[in-house]
């Protein structure tokens, strides 16, 4: 193929149809984000290595370049890092909390990526200075008003606390190398590899049990007794209690009826230090959406403060629309002008007044015979035809 | 009650994975490794089957396509496919390793650095070699390794073994283990979780006969 008409690895064109579907859902985003009083932030695509790498993003998965000073560049694979370097150099003195918005293209570069290609979308909001249930539980309503507004119907939220699982291996006093070991078994659910790993630790059974038990607590209200009873620390209670507290606050939101807990969730462990929670839909295979709280990644910046937020897939949310029949397009083609060869100046008027009434117009562009004009409405798909002469 | 969809791959892990779930009551009419129907069901139970290669499972399950599906370890981790593993099923019981012609062995691991290693898993094979800080020359083969040093395509192979007999028959000698493999039973993420009871309610019946 003429290598003119190819794009890079791991990018993509969206045509008319499937960009009209992606702008509808971004739209609604959009308006959703700023009704709960979040304000849209726009970043550099890329940034100083330097800064992405805080986060923990892994440099192999960064598309990188140089600068003409030969300072590494890379293009940002996720917003939360950009918008805390924004937030603690440009936004310092704003006052706290700062609830900042995104929509943007990522790019991570991987082979094999699940439902999205080495550019993809994210929406998403970020909430810096609150570090309490409160911030927690408006998070998780917006993250699933979200995706009622995209059109879902059917989604599951997951939630779960990191630190239940922090207080239970440091009740047990394991090294930060077994702990490491131990909570990579759990986020990749590899319960061979975490009954190994444990069952070499020669814990007593009760906590040895306890440790294992983590990636099946899994389920509703009752979960989180079951999982207070395998916890005597105060780190694991008080996540247990952050997460009944939220899922109270999330039943005056109205969308308690979509959460489940999940204790195995931790996410990416290195960064999140509170609850956690991840967005399911039926036959998508990967999360549509995800978040948590990391409390300390400002520091890293410098400037010491609590945070939360989440991002969306565009794209799986609309890999999820297809599989749910759920139609967003909406695209309206309503009326196309055509004229006899001297009247073209009563067709621009006609089609202006048309579209300041709100209409979408297309006027012919060369004038045409009342046959062909009729041809051309049908093959353009508008609904009406005012044909003048 | 939600539908299942379970992969199960052909060749000799098949025979074991059905008759283990028969043994739960997860199973269906039709259900034989010749089958020519490609999703053979149970209506009763909700249960979809599907058979296929052995290394396609793993791609199945990680998007979902079937929510659950039983495998080897060393496909698994060739596969370098994100799956939740559940449950090690103990049967179909291999290793793999490094084997050279026997009159061709070398005093020490290290001297076949960049020599040409013939092997069905490249990437667990490069995983360990490059562990040891050894680079070497991979050569996918997709099955009859063992002819690879017979015909001078490569100096030695990585591969599974059962018995062994393979290796004598060619005259092959193990040098060095590389890892021991069992059949895990796997899911994909999401359906782990939007159908976590019925799962975990397989994987807790599953135990009581292993």
């Amino acid at each position: 193929m003429n290598i003119l008409l190819e794009t890079p690895h791991g990018t993509r064109d969206f045509l008319p149809q499937e960009a009209a579907a992606k702008r509808v859902i971004e739209n609604r985003l959009a308006k959703l984000f700023s009704e709960f009083g979040y304000e849209e932030v726009v970043t550099p695509t890329m940034e100083f290595l330097e800064t992405l790498r805080i986060s923990g993003g892994v440099e192999s998965d960064l598309f990188k370049m140089f600068d003409q000073n030969n300072r590494t560049l890379a293009l940002h694979h996720e917003m939360t890092t950009p918008i805390a370097r924004l937030a603690v150099s440009r936004l310092k003195d704003s006052p706290l909390p700062l609830k900042l918005s995104y929509n943007t293209s990522v790019f991570r570069f991987r082979k094999n990526q699940m439902g999205r290609q080495c550019e993809f979308y994210q929406a998403g909001v970020e909430l810096l200075g609150v570090s309490n249930a409160f911030a927690d539980a408006e998070i998780i309503a917006l993250a699933a008003q979200s995706l009622k507004v995209s059109g879902l119907k059917d989604f599951t939220i997951c939630l779960g606390q990191v630190e239940f699982a922090n207080g239970l291996m440091e009740e047990n006093n394991l090294s930060p190398n077994v702990q490491a070991e131990i909570k990579n078994a759990i986020e990749h659910h590899n319960i061979v590899e975490l009954q190994k790993i444990v069952d070499a630790l020669n814990l007593d059974k009760v906590a040895a049990d306890s440790l294992k038990q983590i990636p099946k607590l899994h389920g509703g209200l009752e979960i989180l007794e079951t999982a207070r009873n395998l916890a005597k620390n105060k780190k694991s209670l008080a996540a247990i209690d952050n997460l009944a507290e939220i899922y109270k606050l999330a039943e005056i939101y109205g969308v308690a009826d979509k959460i489940i807990f999940d204790l195995g969730i931790i996410r990416d462990f290195e960064y999140y230090t509170g609850m956690v929670f991840e967005a399911y839909a039926p036959n998508v295979g990967y999360s549509l959406a995800g978040g948590g709280r990391y409390d300390n990644m400002l520091k890293d910046f410098g400037m010491a403060c609590p945070a939360t937020g989440f991002a969306l897939g565009i794209e799986r949310i609309l890999q999820a629309c297809e599989m749910q029949n759920i139609s967003n397009a909406v695209q309206t083609r309503d009326i196309y002008i055509s004229y006899d060869e001297k009247i073209f100046d009563a067709a621009i008027k006609k089609a202006c007044e048309l579209r300041n009434e709100g209409k979408v117009v297309e006027i012919s562009l060369t004038p045409q015979t009342e046959d062909d004009a009729k041809k051309s409405q049908i093959e353009k798909n508008y609904t009406e035809l005012i044909y003048l002469k | 009650m939600e539908e299942i969809t379970i992969a199960l791959p052909k060749g000799k892990l098949f025979g074991l994975s059905t008759e283990l779930l028969k043994k739960v009551g997860w199973t269906a009419e039709g259900l034989h490794e010749k089958s020519r129907k490609l999703v053979i069901s149970n209506e009763e139970t909700k249960l979809n089957f599907i058979i296929t290669k052995t290394a396609d499972v793993p791609t199945y399950v990680e998007y979902g396509a079937a929510d659950i599906g039983i495998i080897g370890k060393d496909v698994i981790l060739e596969s370098g496919k994100d799956v939740y593993e559940l449950l090690d099923l103990g049967f179909g019981k291999c290793h793999l390793m490094m084997a050279v012609p026997k009159d061709k062995k070398r005093p020490r691991l290290e001297d076949y650095a960049h020599t040409r290693v013939a092997t069905k898993f490249p990437h667990i094979a490069e995983k360990f070699f490059v562990s040891r800080g050894m680079q070497m020359e991979y050569i996918k083969l997709n099955g009859s390794i063992e002819l690879g040093p017979i015909v001078g395509l490569s100096e030695s192979i990585v591969d599974i073994v059962e018995t062994g007999t393979t290796l004598r028959e060619n005259n092959l000698e193990e040098i060095i283990h590389i890892m021991d493999a069992t059949a895990r039973l796997i899911a994909n993420r999401v359906s782990y979780r939007l159908k976590f009871d019925r799962i975990n309610n397989l994987v807790n019946e599953l135990e009581k006969f292993l």
